[in-house]
């Protein structure tokens, strides 16, 4: 399959034993593009982002195809994976706690060949969270949850990502850091990142994607774009409520 | 008792511990892995010290790279073996399987290399160097110089460069350190490649004094294991104040009370050191 999509999966599904996790789902995060994945508890989100960066703590068996710009990742490492540019935040603990901020840092290798990849500098990223820069002989371990979520998405960004995966980034902020942080990452969308976002606050996640895809028990029930998904019965049922006139 | 001879004594003796440790240290204190053949990869540095110099009649100094490259490459088969084991941190399986690795290369070189007592000799190890009354031999001097030298460079690599950032990344989280771009298998075949070779030139240079076995290697574990853990996991500065330790009690235990009860003695202490410092002499 050639796609212009710059991440793209078809048919990937994951079984731990005789558990199904994920089945069946397609889906394409096309250039400069913020797509997001919303479900309930369980519906299979972080299984799904894991699956396409081909990494996992347990050991499911997984099935289906993947690319990156068009390029086949079957058979490719999760660590060769990330050298590529497919940079997956996972859920919860993104950073080292033994290690210092600068330390986080400097664990990312430059990339050899930047074309097609979004590069950005140690300046870039610090300008980004000057935060970072404060803290940054103080340890993984020593930072509160929205420091470590800054330091766990500076360093996706160092890696000169060709698309940004983010699992939950929300999970243990304030209300308040969950907005900042999407809108941080919406605007490195609008410079031409791309961006696959896992969100249970699905509120919040619908102020900035461009296009959903809504995820109940391991398949895809309904995705495309915000504002159609917005009026989808399903999502305002479990998820937007009142808020929707 | 001559206190300053019995200093000498206890640091030639520290600093002995302290090079066959250096593996370990970095193995289970930065990798957090562990490795119970250890002992048996010292007895087969020794060994194939011997045998470059016996059999293929290479010079003492030309023997060392010889049993360091040969024990290295052992390491690197030991880690492709087991390179499931370590990515999952599965220590329990790995001290098996590592115990076991022991007793192969154990009878495999009482195949090789006989039953026998054997000598490695260094030229170094002949010679006295004399201080009024204290003297201590050239090889200890190198021992502890090299030693030394040795701890200084892995702390500095450990703890400020971009490979020791590595290898604590991958000990702290190897599933993670994945996301990073690191392999993290590679990381530990280098581990584990730093850890046989470094057993074996410590061999090279501490074997020459004494008789050296086939049947050797539990007392260097079991040492080894002491001191790092006494120490503190994860500390290198650790280990070196654990190794002094050690050889300065076992040569002041031995000179003022009785040689033959130093090994219960220190056993004591150590368990005293946990007891109260669960984490060990460096734990904060």
């Amino acid at each position: 399959m050639t796609s212009p999509a710059v991440l793209a999966c078809r048919g990937l599904g994951a079984r731990y034993g005789a558990s199904t996790a994920l089945a069946d789902v397609t889906l394409e995060v096309g250039a400069s593009q913020m797509v997001g994945v919303v479900g309930a508890n369980g519906a299979g989100k972080s299984t799904l982002v894991n699956a396409l960066a081909g990494w996992s703590r347990g050991r499911p068996v997984t099935t289906g195809e993947v690319w990156l710009d068009g390029e086949p990742m079957a058979g490719v490492s999760a660590h060769e994976r990330a050298r590529r540019g497919l940079v997956l935040v996972p859920e919860g603990k993104g950073v080292f706690q033994e290690l210092t901020v600068e330390e986080n840092l400097g664990l990312v290798r430059p990339v050899a060949d930047p074309a097609g990849r979004h590069v950005w500098t140690r300046d870039d990223v610090l300008g980004l969270f000057p935060r970072l820069g404060e803290r940054r002989r103080h340890r993984g371990g020593a930072l509160s949850g929205g420091e470590r979520q800054m330091l766990a998405l500076a360093r996706a960004l160092l890696a000169a990502p060709r698309v940004l995966v983010l699992d939950e980034p929300s999970i243990g902020l304030a209300p308040r850091l969950v907005l900042d942080l999407l809108v941080t990452v919406r605007r490195l969308v609008d410079r031409g990142l791309s961006v696959l976002l896992v969100e249970q606050n699905v509120r919040a996640a619908f102020e900035v994607v461009d296009r959903v895809f809504l995820l109940e028990r391991g398949r895809v029930v309904g995705h495309g774009a915000t504002d159609a998904m917005r009026g989808d019965p399903r999502i305002v049922e479990a998820y937007l409520g009142a808020l929707v006139p | 008792m001559n206190v300053a001879q019995q200093l000498i004594n206890g640091l030639a003796l520290a600093s002995g511990y302290a090079c066959v440790a250096i593996g370990w240290t970095v193995l289970l204190g930065a990798a957090r892995l562990v490795n119970f053949a250890h002992g048996q990869l010292y007895m087969l540095g020794a060994f194939v010290a011997w045998a470059a110099m016996h059999r293929a009649g290479l010079p003492y100094w030309a023997s060392i790279p010889v049993a360091v490259a040969a024990v290295g490459l052992l390491g690197a088969a030991m880690q492709r073996l087991m390179g499931r084991l370590m990515l999952e941190h599965n220590l329990t399986s790995l001290m098996i399987v590592t115990l076991g690795f022991g007793y192969v290369f154990q009878g495999a070189a009482a195949r090789l290399f006989g039953g026998e007592p054997q000598t490695l000799a260094s030229p170094l190890a002949r010679g006295t160097i004399r201080m009024g009354e204290l003297w201590l031999s050239p090889q200890d001097l190198l021992v502890f110089g090299v030693t030394a030298a040795l701890f200084a460079l892995i702390w500095f690599v450990l703890e400020k460069t971009r490979v020791g950032a590595t290898v604590r990344a991958v000990a702290e989280d190897p599933k993670l350190a994945q996301l990073f771009g690191i392999d993290a298998s590679l990381v530990y075949l280098g581990v584990f490649v730093f850890e046989a070779a470094t057993v074996a030139f410590a061999a090279a240079l501490v074997a020459p004094r004494s008789p050296i076995l086939t049947s050797m290697g539990f007392d260097e574990v079991i040492l080894t294991f002491v001191v790092v853990v006494l120490g503190g996991v994860g500390s290198v500065l650790g280990t070196l104040a654990a190794s002094l330790g050690l050889g300065l009690f076992t040569a002041f235990f031995g000179a003022l009370v009785s040689p033959a009860y130093t090994t219960a003695a220190a056993f004591a202490v150590v368990l005293a050191v946990l007891v109260l410092r669960p984490g060990g002499l460096a734990a904060r």
